[in-house]
Order: structure tokens, then C-alpha cells, then sequence
């Protein structure tokens, strides 16, 4: 690919971010957490706020550039996150790239958001900073994507980039949902998915056996509500008859992320010989939010290792959660291939609240 | 820049030293269980200063406190349940706590959106410390931001500057320190009821109040519909807003998802906790409309409330349904005053595999 400037920018849900990516190397990936922010307003304020990404997305923006020790002029497109996510969000994120890119005369480029996890592992650093040569070329495809987060469970198979077909994904909660509400069962706090991977190891995975859910039905969705119920009903019971000591919170910690995972696991032993029967596959690619869990990498990687696959992640663990890079990635690939929108098509760019990949 | 070794001196003779240095706005570097901290007396001003010039680099991240225990710790933050089961179950110990700061410490401390973590180091020497001190301590990693954690004295000033090296009073060397990781931080100032404690808010009053039970995911979609085509007429004329209460894993997507059946909608309904609220389109018995999936888990105030413009949904041709009403019942309320729209409020209960539905019209 081409040095192509592109000022990238995701405002899905909670958090703002802005990037700069050339191709797949990124040159700057900032990310301001609302989580911290909305807690200026209140005490406790997780979330959402349209406010904040308006008042972030500027000074984000700005950060972006200078990091990436550029100015508008050396840009090539804009690109920007349309959906899925949280509406009063995105519209922030796409008004203000729908404004950038009419003020600089600048292509616009829309983006999934699952497209960005989908392609995060491909993402490169800048060359400078990277000791080995980074092997720029073309990952081989087909790939199965694995989307790991707090909001989306899936299992994408990559044909071509830009082609993608969804094999499975969770029919009600995410893993990484099920994981920070497990927490709150047993007082980690919010997120709480960061400290049950610490907690877990120091704990016994086996000593809790939590069901595997959705063995039964023959396709390769997931499902992780009667994990958490079952995981309820037991940790209720059990605080009920007396306080948990620390080994029982580590162990449960344990035994219930591997229960999550197992149950991802289970259901690429069950979806991969099939596909490795139709076409070969060159890889699998994890991303997402959860995809920063190091038990999860050498889970997966355990499970696909007799398939002779090998598993990309990330480079950072900023590329798992919620960022620009990830879209500005996606967007190198779109300007490509010429998918970009220009003069008075830009207006018509609205959000798309839920949409596939 | 004074060094005393732990392991050659007494402990008296140490403490005695460190607690001179502390007194007096100086700086120290102290083991702990994971790794060497850097620590002032975190009540005076001057002294933090200095600590925050010492780290360089901050970008606005909060210090921790060390406190002796949960009685010195009530003094500086606000415990609530879930934290205090935390205390009693980790600390002493390698986590951090993170609550509302009742503001007592010394600016630069606490975070800038008024928390504080709190940590009880597992380790004899800084528990006495704590204890003839008196009051707490900052604790930081010894290592400037952004470098790695320090195990040993050497390491870490090998790391150093010059100029870190002379703000340093005081290093308390107690060798080589087993490799334990950072501590890790739980944040419990978000509230979120994990059980719903029933009657906290009454939405509404109820003209009559229901009881229903399910013994399968699907009866509990066919209740659901059944209530949607009870209420049909509602939708169309005014807008129909279902409220859910139930603490987790009791059925409440699975009630949802039962709503979007009926409504003949052909996307999967999956939980909204993490992006608070779906927007799902339908066709049905002539009606063309919307409905939205909304879940109130990570919110407790109005305005975030107002931030997801929830005032639009109760529309004619709309269908709301919220999961964790309870959190956010004064703002629906309030709502109601202002707003035409019909309300029902569903209560899950039950255990194992059967489940009750307390319904009020």
C-alpha cells in the first residue's frame, strides 16, 4: 500500500478515539476513556455521555495529528466509525467527520465498527519503532476472525478484506459482558473483567465446574446466560452460607472464566473441521475488548494448534478495546479499492445503529 | 539520600528514622509485598508536590493511599458493601480499592473526578509504620511513569535521575523482593445492584398486579407476547414502555426477545448492557414502528438518562423495554408526569428452573 495519510475516528460508545494509520501501520492511536470522565459529573458516571465525546473529540482529534507528526494537508481521507454502537454516540463522531471532510475537501469513509476488531490483528506498527522488519505483506486469506468484547461475541470468517461471512455469534450476552457481571456477583467491581483475569491466576479452574452452555444446538452460536445464571444460583448459595474467602474468589474466578472460554473454544472445535473441509483457512485472527486476556490467546491457541493454525492478536492491547486505529486499518483497505464517498455524498452518511459485517 | 537496610538494622531504629523523615514532608522509598513504593504523607500538600514531581509524567493518573486498616480507611473514603467485603476478604493484601474520596487528603491524590484508591500493604514493617504514623501514606510504584516496576533498590536507581535521586529523603532497602505483579484495582464506586432490593420506587400505582409463573425460556417469550397483544392497542396510541426488574440471569432478555418475536422482528435480540440501548424496526398488524431494548445496568443518574434521549422513545408505534428499571424508576416516573404513554412493570423471582413474573398494569 501507498503512504496514505488517514485521520480515523470511533465514537461507538463509550469512549473517544482518534487515529492516524497509513495502510495497516498506525502512526497514532489516541483514546480518552469516558469511563473516567463521566465520573466528573457525579460521582459515579460510566457511560455514554454525547457531552463528553463532543468535548473530547476536538483535543482527540488534534492529539492524533501531532502524534503522528502530521497536519491536514498530508491526509488522504477521513474515516470514521458508522455503526454498531450507541446512536447518540456515533452521531457525534459522524457530524464531525462529515464537517472535517467538506472543510479540508477530503474523501469520507465510513466504517464498521466489527470490521475494525475483524482486522485489528493486521494493524502494524510504525516501522521506526519496530526492532525486526514488520512483514508488510498481505495476510493470506481465507481467516476466521474471532471478536471477542464487552459487546460482541463472533465468529467472522474473513474470505477476502471486505468480504465476511458470519459463521456465529452470541444469541444474548457477550463473554466479556458475562464476565464483568459475574464480577458484580462477587464485588470486583466494574470492569471487572481485568481483575478476574488476575484473580484467575492464582485460582483452580477445575475446582467449580460451571456448565457449558449451548452443547446441543448444532450451529456455532454462542450462548452465555445460563452460565451466568448457573453462576448466580451458585454464588448465591454459597455466600449465603458464609463469606468468601480469598482462594474461593480466586478460584471462582477461575472456574468461571474457563467456563467462558471453553465454551468459544468448544464451538471452533465444532465449526472448523466442517470449514477446513470446504476451503483452507490461513490463520485465525482474535480481537476485541476480551482479546487482551492472555488465558484467552493460549486457550485458542491450544485449540487450533492440532488444525495447524496459527493465532494473530493485536500488537497493543489498545487495539483490542474500543479504538480508531482499528477503523483507520479497515479504512487504508477501503481507499484502496476506491470505496470512499466524495462532495455531496458525504451528507447522505447517517449512522447504522446495528449492521453486519 | 539516605539508605537504611532492613536486613542490617533493627527494625526500631529503622521505623524511628522513617517516621522523622514522613513527619517532616520527606520523600521515602519503601518495600511492600509486590514492589517498592514511593511514599509521602499523603495529608500534607507540600510533600505531595513533591512526590508528583518525583514520579514526572503523570498525565493526571491518581496516587493510591496505604492505611493501616479499614478503620483509618473510612476516615478518607466513603466504604460502601461491596467494598467492604473486598477489605475483609483481600487486605491485607495486593489490591488496590478504589471508592468515593471524602476529600480529606492533600490535592493531587485523589482522582480528578473525586475517587481514591486505597490499598493495606501485606507487609510487617510498613504496617507498623502505618500504625505509629498515624495516618496514611501514598502509595505509588518507586519508578517514574511509564518505566517498569522495581524489585530491587538497585534497579530502581539504575532508572533514575539525578534529580529523582535527590528528592529522595529516605530508601528503606529490604533487598531483592519476590516478583510479585502490581496490585490489582477494583473499582467499586459503581453502585449497580447485583439484587434488586424490591419497593426502593414504585413507578407507578398499580390498578392491578398479576402473577404469573414460567417453567421454560419459552413460556416466558409467550408471556411476553401475550402481554404486547394485550396492550396493542396502547402501542399504537400512545406508545408502550415495559419496565424490568430482576436481579441477573432471571429472564429479562429472554422476555425481550419474546417482545421482538411477536413484533415479527428477524434480528437476534442480544443483551444491550454494554451499548445501553438497541434500536430494532418492525412491521406489524399493520403498524410500522420501532422497538428499543434499553438496559439500565451501568446507569444511575437522570442525565444519562437525558444523554440517551430515552424522552424520545415513548412515542405512538413505539415499544420500550427497560432491563434494571429499578435503577433509573424516579426518572420514568417523572417521565409519566410529563409525557402520555402506558407503563408496565414486570418483577422476575424464582429459583432453579421456575420463575415468577409479578406483573403490575
Amino acid at each position: 500500500m501507498t503512504e496514505s495519510f488517514i485521520l480515523a475516528i470511533d465514537t461507538s460508545c463509550d469512549d473517544t478515539s482518534a487515529a492516524v494509520t497509513s495502510g495497516r501501520v498506525v502512526c497514532s492511536n489516541v483514546v480518552a476513556s469516558q469511563t473516567q470522565l463521566h465520573k466528573k459529573y457525579g460521582g459515579v458516571f460510566p457511560t455514554v455521555a454525547k457531552q463528553a465525546h463532543r468535548e473530547n473529540l476536538e483535543p482527540v482529534i488534534r492529539a492524533a495529528l501531532q502524534k503522528a507528526k502530521i497536519t491536514w494537508k498530508d491526509l488522504a481521507a477521513i474515516a470514521v466509525t458508522q455503526g454498531p454502537g450507541l446512536a447518540p454516540a456515533l452521531e457525534v463522531g459522524i457530524e464531525k467527520a462529515k464537517e472535517l471532510a467538506l472543510e479540508k475537501n477530503l474523501p469520507l469513509i465510513p466504517v464498521n465498527h466489527i470490521e475494525g476488531h475483524v482486522l485489528s490483528s493486521l494493524a502494524l506498527r510504525p516501522p521506526r519503532r519496530s526492532i525486526l522488519a514488520t512483514s508488510s505483506t498481505e495476510p493470506q486469506l481465507p481467516a476466521l476472525a474471532v471478536v471477542v468484547s464487552g459487546g460482541h461475541t463472533e465468529f467472522v470468517l474473513v474470505k477476502k478484506i471486505g468480504e465476511y461471512e458470519v459463521l456465529g455469534k452470541t444469541v444474548d450476552d457477550a463473554a466479556g459482558e458475562a464476565l464483568d457481571k459475574f464480577g458484580r456477583m462477587i464485588d470486583l467491581g466494574y470492569p471487572a473483567g481485568p481483575v478476574i483475569e488476575q484473580f484467575a491466576q492464582q485460582g483452580d479452574a477445575q475446582r467449580y465446574p460451571f456448565p457449558l452452555p449451548m452443547t446441543t444446538s448444532g450451529n456455532a452460536n454462542l450462548s452465555f446466560s445460563g452460565l451466568k445464571t448457573a453462576a448466580r444460583t451458585f454464588t448465591e448459595k454459597m455466600q449465603a452460607d458464609h463469606t468468601l474467602t480469598k482462594q474461593e474468589v480466586y478460584d471462582l474466578c477461575a472456574s468461571f472464566q474457563y467456563s467462558v472460554f471453553r465454551a468459544i473454544t468448544y464451538k471452533l472445535n465444532k465449526l472448523l473441521p466442517p470449514l477446513l473441509l470446504g476451503q483452507p483457512l490461513f490463520g485465525v485472527w482474535l480481537g476485541g475488548g476480551v482479546a487482551a486476556n492472555n488465558i484467552l490467546r493460549q486457550t485458542i491457541r491450544r485449540t487450533i494448534r492440532p488444525y495447524n493454525l496459527q493465532l494473530s492478536v493485536p500488537y497493543s492491547k489498545k487495539l483490542c478495546i474500543d479504538n480508531a486505529a482499528m477503523i483507520g486499518v479497515v479504512a487504508g483497505y477501503k481507499l484502496e479499492r476506491g470505496e470512499v464517498m466524495r462532495g455531496a455524498e458525504i451528507q447522505s452518511v447517517e449512522r447504522l445503529p446495528r449492521f453486519e459485517v | 539520600m539516605k539508605i537504611l537496610s532492613l536486613v542490617d538494622s533493627t527494625h526500631p531504629k529503622v521505623l524511628g528514622a522513617t517516621l522523622t523523615v514522613l513527619r517532616s514532608g520527606g520523600l521515602i522509598i519503601f518495600p511492600t509485598e509486590t514492589t517498592y513504593g514511593a511514599g509521602v504523607d499523603a495529608l500534607n500538600p507540600a510533600a505531595v508536590q513533591k512526590l508528583l514531581s518525583y514520579k514526572a509524567r503523570r498525565e493526571g493518573k491518581p496516587l493510591s493511599i496505604a492505611v493501616r486498616d479499614l478503620e483509618m480507611a473510612e476516615k478518607y473514603v466513603e466504604v460502601n458493601e461491596s467494598a467492604r467485603r473486598v477489605y475483609e476478604r483481600f487486605l491485607p493484601g495486593p489490591v488496590t480499592v478504589v471508592s468515593k474520596s471524602k476529600g480529606n487528603v492533600a490535592p493531587g491524590v485523589e482522582s480528578e473526578f473525586g475517587t481514591l484508591g486505597v490499598r493495606i500493604p501485606d507487609y510487617p514493617f510498613v504496617l507498623e509504620l502505618l500504625a505509629a504514623f498515624g495516618g496514611p501514606i501514598t502509595a505509588t510504584s518507586a519508578n517514574q511513569s511509564g518505566s517498569k516496576s522495581p524489585y530491587s533498590v538497585q534497579e530502581l536507581l539504575l532508572d533514575l535521575s539525578e534529580k529523582q535521586k535527590s528528592q529522595i529523603d529516605l530508601i528503606i532497602d529490604a533487598g531483592e523482593l519476590p516478583h510479585n505483579p502490581p496490585s490489582t484495582v477494583i473499582d467499586t464506586t459503581l453502585s449497580t445492584p447485583v439484587v434488586f432490593r424490591q419497593g426502593d420506587v414504585e413507578v407507578m400505582k398499580p390498578q392491578k398486579t398479576t402473577t404469573l409463573t414460567s417453567h421454560s425460556e419459552q413460556e416466558t417469550k409467550d408471556i411476553a407476547k401475550r402481554l404486547i397483544l394485550k396492550h396493542w392497542n396502547d402501542v399504537k396510541e400512545c406508545g408502550l414502555v415495559i419496565g424490568l426488574n430482576g436481579s441477573l440471569g432471571m429472564g429479562k432478555t429472554i422476555f425481550a426477545k419474546g417482545v421482538a418475536e411477536f413484533l415479527q422482528i428477524p434480528r437476534v435480540v442480544t443483551s444491550p448492557t454494554y451499548t445501553y440501548l438497541e434500536e430494532y424496526p418492525f412491521e406489524r398488524h399493520g403498524v410500522t414502528g420501532k422497538f428499543y431494548h434499553v438496559d439500565a445496568w451501568k446507569i444511575n443518574s437522570d442525565a444519562e438518562m437525558e444523554l440517551l434521549r430515552f424522552s424520545d422513545l415513548p412515542k405512538p408505534n413505539q415499544v420500550v423495554v427497560v432491563e434494571w428499571v429499578s435503577n433509573v424508576a424516579l426518572y420514568i416516573k417523572k417521565l409519566k408526569t410529563e409525557q402520555k404513554f402506558s407503563y408496565l412493570e414486570i418483577t422476575f423471582g424464582g429459583q432453579d428452573h421456575e420463575r415468577t413474573l409479578e406483573i403490575k398494569e
